[in-house]
């Protein structure tokens, strides 16, 4: 059941685990074909194929391009009778071509999708690497989507999201630096930085935090964010988890850190600030006007999804004389006939709101809607017909959620979305107090995490009064500072030449 | 005697944030009642006082800070050590750390006692302390970062109060404030002598001066700090004047509450409900500073942990929570604490610093002879 997760105690432990004993290639054909069905357990999809006397090629099913192997391989093996693996490697006219004396390796590459060629009598064995991945097409990304902008999102296969980047940034100066991680999938992840842009100390720091992972398995880049980052305890998330390459890309030409897992669908950008989570990409495509009234929305946003409903309990269970009485009147009106106390009330509306996101994202999306349908018109108009809440609650309630989608980030709107519910059952027993409470509590919270090292406050604390005006409005593009503080760059000049719109 | 610290440079503020940290250690429960206690004193010269008090406050500062640099990365307590050695700089240490204690528990139980006359009756002493000492304890263990970090949100989540404040004056009555400067300069003194409990604060200078990082700059924000306190409380002590007569002032005991208690927005009123609660993050730097103080000197004389510390320390405040006092009892200490403050944070850094040079000018000429 449990993941099984230790942080290296030494360094040397690593070096001995990476040396696995070395098998040699058996001379003989036979030998040979019986050891790898040994070390493969005898898949159903390990073909073998004898081409002549002396040369047999042995691959897995599916994982190969069939018309290189037919028109380029296969022809080439057919001319040569009794070649050594050398004349083969340089006689075939493919780009990936390794020789090995060594079992374990030869194997590990015919998992990734190669063909192995063995030469009777002879010690070494011709790598071909034509591996194909059955990938998704790009599409759209669904779950961060904007107006304006590119309409691509990554895919599953790290070889594809990689040339994705290239092609936002070709710059000979992007590093990427490839890592395996997982005993059992043995997954391949890429981390991703510009050179002299990003920080050597977070790239140094990203490097060794992988490196000192000792997992079973890695399915996707989630659990990898959750693994690197600097406090797993935390509810809020540390490092951004993209679909979007031009938001990836974005992050990496401003001094952060990118990991790109295979197999998963999302980049991990680090490190990533609480400020940063709740700006998107389209506010560098929008007129700056309109882009800083979006952001300045999404900051109102966050205060009325976490305090309004609890402010709401707390101002009706204790507080009656701070509302005013013309609006005093309708709320008590409503509240008549609702039999419960207003933490009753209002736990009960958050709950059929989560229940009904919970549905909605499970459901295909043709039942999806109808599901909106009978969950916000049906439960709530019979809800307030049958008496069990008042309507101006169901207003608020609805406010709430709806502030809640506005964040860019899925991770961080749960966030907020749950949050909530400890500071309304607070604000039921303890009125304002108890809000105010658990506002200082998530806000020392906040001041005490860190991603990366970097403060998870910055740049408003520590306070980088440089970088406080674009990261709460949106300047216009000749003012911004592309490289904030919080990234540290190594080089603060390199921004200084490439000012955009001179 | 080794006393200098060693310092991170990552454990290090930036000297800009002791504007902060001085406004926020300054301001606390204090400004809730302080109109009451000048005016018995000076009537509606009141202002004059703060002004007064303010300057003492700068010269207070200024000697701390002489003293401070005397001693390079070294703070009160190391300085106690140096100059009176061992067993009797200790012994100062230990008064000192009584005092900030003293500090921490006046500040709880103001709040307490505001609390429970305004907005919750019946909720119980025990429960406001311990709710704000958890917070205490995690904004404590998170190191002097997370704790200045505090008094900066504290300050800029606060700033709306300065502009709600000013709507009392729709029933302002200016001649209130005349005739002007017809007190004896007597009484001024002692009305800005009565301002004691509601400005002290700014001494954590003593303390974390060492962890600032850019030395030289540091006065200038500590000035700043005290000036910008001074315009807040003239601010209030102005807008108090003009709204209420002297004779309502001398019998209101929380002015400030009562003068929010006026303002009227159409979507909300009763704001003080709000505020008294609200307070709860303005008074939250006076309590992690003054007990992040009394951890400083008690690592000087006994070795313990930081989470050893605040839980020892939070067990003693609670136990000292438990008996309940009245108006007038939280009055007199109030009364006897301030008078205590007085000697500590106006009177004390002046002879300090005069022990202190003549002490180095001694050395001097020793080594010259």
């Amino acid at each position: 059941m449990f993941r099984d997760i230790k942080k290296k105690s030494s360094p040397t432990n690593q070096a001995e685990k990476d040396k696995p004993k070395e098998i040699p290639i058996p001379t003989s054909k036979l030998e040979f074909l019986k050891k790898i069905k040994e070390e493969t357990n005898e898949p159903a999809d390990l073909i073998v194929k004898k081409i002549s006397e002396s040369i047999t090629i042995v691959f897995l099913d599916f994982l190969i391009d069939q018309n290189t192997l037919n028109e380029q391989i296969l022809t080439t093996l057919e001319k040569m009778n009794d070649a050594t693996p050398n004349i083969i490697k340089e006689n075939l006219l493919i780009s990936e071509v390794d020789l090995t004396s060594e079992l374990n390796k030869s194997i590990f590459e015919m998992l990734i999708g190669a063909v192995l060629i063995h030469v009777e009598g002879q010690s070494e064995l011709v790598i071909a690497k034509i591996s194909s991945y059955q990938s998704r097409g790009l599409t759209a990304p669904e779950n961060e989507s904007q107006v304006i902008g590119s309409q691509v999102g990554f895919n599953e296969s790290l070889p594809t999201n990689i040339s994705l980047i290239r092609r936002y940034i070709t710059n000979p100066n992007l590093c990427n630096e490839k890592f395996m991680l997982g005993k059992e999938t043995n997954t391949s992840i890429s981390v991703l930085y510009i050179k002299g842009i990003a920080s050597e100390q977070n790239v140094n720091t990203v490097r060794q935090r992988i490196k000192e992972l000792e997992i079973s398995d890695l399915l996707d880049s989630a659990v990898l964010a959750e693994l690197i980052d600097d406090n797993s305890f935390s509810i809020f998330p540390q490092l951004l988890l993209t679909e979007r390459p031009d938001r990836f890309s974005d992050g990496l030409l401003s001094g952060k850190v990118g990991i790109i897992v295979n197999g998963s669908s999302m980049g991990i950008l680090s490190p990533y600030t609480f400020v940063e989570f709740f700006q998107s990409r389209e506010d560098q495509n929008l007129r700056w006007p309109i882009a800083t009234f979006v952001r300045l929305l999404r900051f109102a946003a966050i205060f009325i999804s976490i305090f309004m409903t609890p402010l709401y309990v707390a101002a009706l269970t204790f507080h009656y004389e701070v509302i005013p009485q013309p609006l005093l009147v309708p709320l008590s009106e409503s509240r008549s006939i609702v039999p419960f106390p207003p933490i009753i009330e209002a736990l009960f509306l958050e709950l059929i709101i989560e229940l009904l996101r919970e549905a909605g994202a499970r459901l295909p999306t043709k039942v999806g809607q109808t599901i909106g349908i009978v969950g916000g018109i049906v439960l709530g108009t019979a809800a307030v017909q049958a008496g069990i809440t008042s309507n101006i609650l169901i207003i608020i309630i609805a406010l709430c959620a709806l502030s809640s989608f506005t964040t860019p980030n899925y991770l961080m709107g749960n966030v907020i979305r749950v949050v909530r519910f400890p500071i309304i059952v607070l604000a039921g027993f303890w009125g304002f107090y108890g809000v105010m409470f658990a506002f200082c509590m998530i806000l020392i919270h906040l001041i005490r995490q860190s991603s990366l090292g970097v403060p998870y406050t910055a740049p408003i604390y520590p306070p980088r009064w440089r970088d406080w005006p674009d990261s709460i409005v949106r300047l216009p593009l000749p003012f911004i500072n592309r490289q904030s503080i919080i990234n540290k760059p190594k080089n603060s000049n390199t921004t200084e030449e490439e000012k955009v719109n001179k | 005697m080794r006393t200098a610290l060693q310092i991170n440079n990552n454990e290090k503020i930036n000297a800009s944030l002791l504007f902060f940290v001085v406004l926020s250690t300054q301001i606390g429960v204090g400004i809730h009642g302080f109109q009451r206690i000048i005016v018995e004193d000076v009537g509606n010269s009141a202002w004059i006082s703060v002004i007064l008090a303010t300057l003492f406050s700068h010269i207070a500062v200024f000697f701390m800070i002489k003293t401070l640099k005397l001693y390079p990365s070294n703070d009160l307590y190391g300085i106690h050590q140096e100059i009176f050695g061992k067993y009797f700089g200790n012994f100062l240490n230990l008064i000192y750390i009584t005092y900030c204690s003293f500090a921490f528990y006046t500040v709880i139980r103001n709040y307490i006692e505001v609390i429970n006359t305004w907005v919750f009756p019946n909720l119980a002493q025990a429960f406001i302390s311990v709710s704000l000492l958890i917070l205490v304890i995690y904004a404590f263990t998170g190191g002097l970062r997370v704790m200045v970090g505090v008094c900066f949100f504290s300050f800029m989540v606060s700033l709306w109060i300065l502009v709600i404040v000013f709507f009392p004056l729709k029933y302002a009555h200016y001649n209130h404030l005349l005739p002007l400067f017809h007190t004896d300069f007597i009484s001024l003194i002692k009305g800005a002598y009565s301002m004691t409990f509601t400005i002290v604060g700014f001494e954590i200078i003593n303390v974390i001066y060492p962890f600032a990082k850019e030395k030289e700059k540091a006065s200038k924000y500590v000035h700043l700090g005290l000036l910008f306190t001074m315009v807040v409380y003239l601010i209030i002590i102005v807008i108090s004047t003009v709204y209420f007569s002297e004779a309502q002032l001398k019998k209101t005991v929380w002015a400030t509450l009562t003068l929010f208690s006026v303002i009227k927005l159409p979507f909300i009123e009763r704001i003080e409900i709000i505020t008294i609660c609200f307070w709860l993050i303005i008074i939250l730097p006076n309590l992690c500073l003054f007990a992040w103080s009394a951890y400083r000197g008690v690592i000087r004389i006994k070795k313990i942990k930081e989470t050893t510390f605040i839980l020892v320390f939070s067990v003693l405040i609670l136990i000292a929570n438990i008996p309940i006092l009245t108006r007038a009892q939280i009055n007199r200490f109030d009364h006897y604490f301030s008078q205590i403050a007085f000697y500590i944070v106006f009177f004390y850094p002046f002879l300090l610093y005069m022990i202190a040079l003549s002490k180095k000018l001694l050395k001097k000429r020793e080594r010259s002879n």
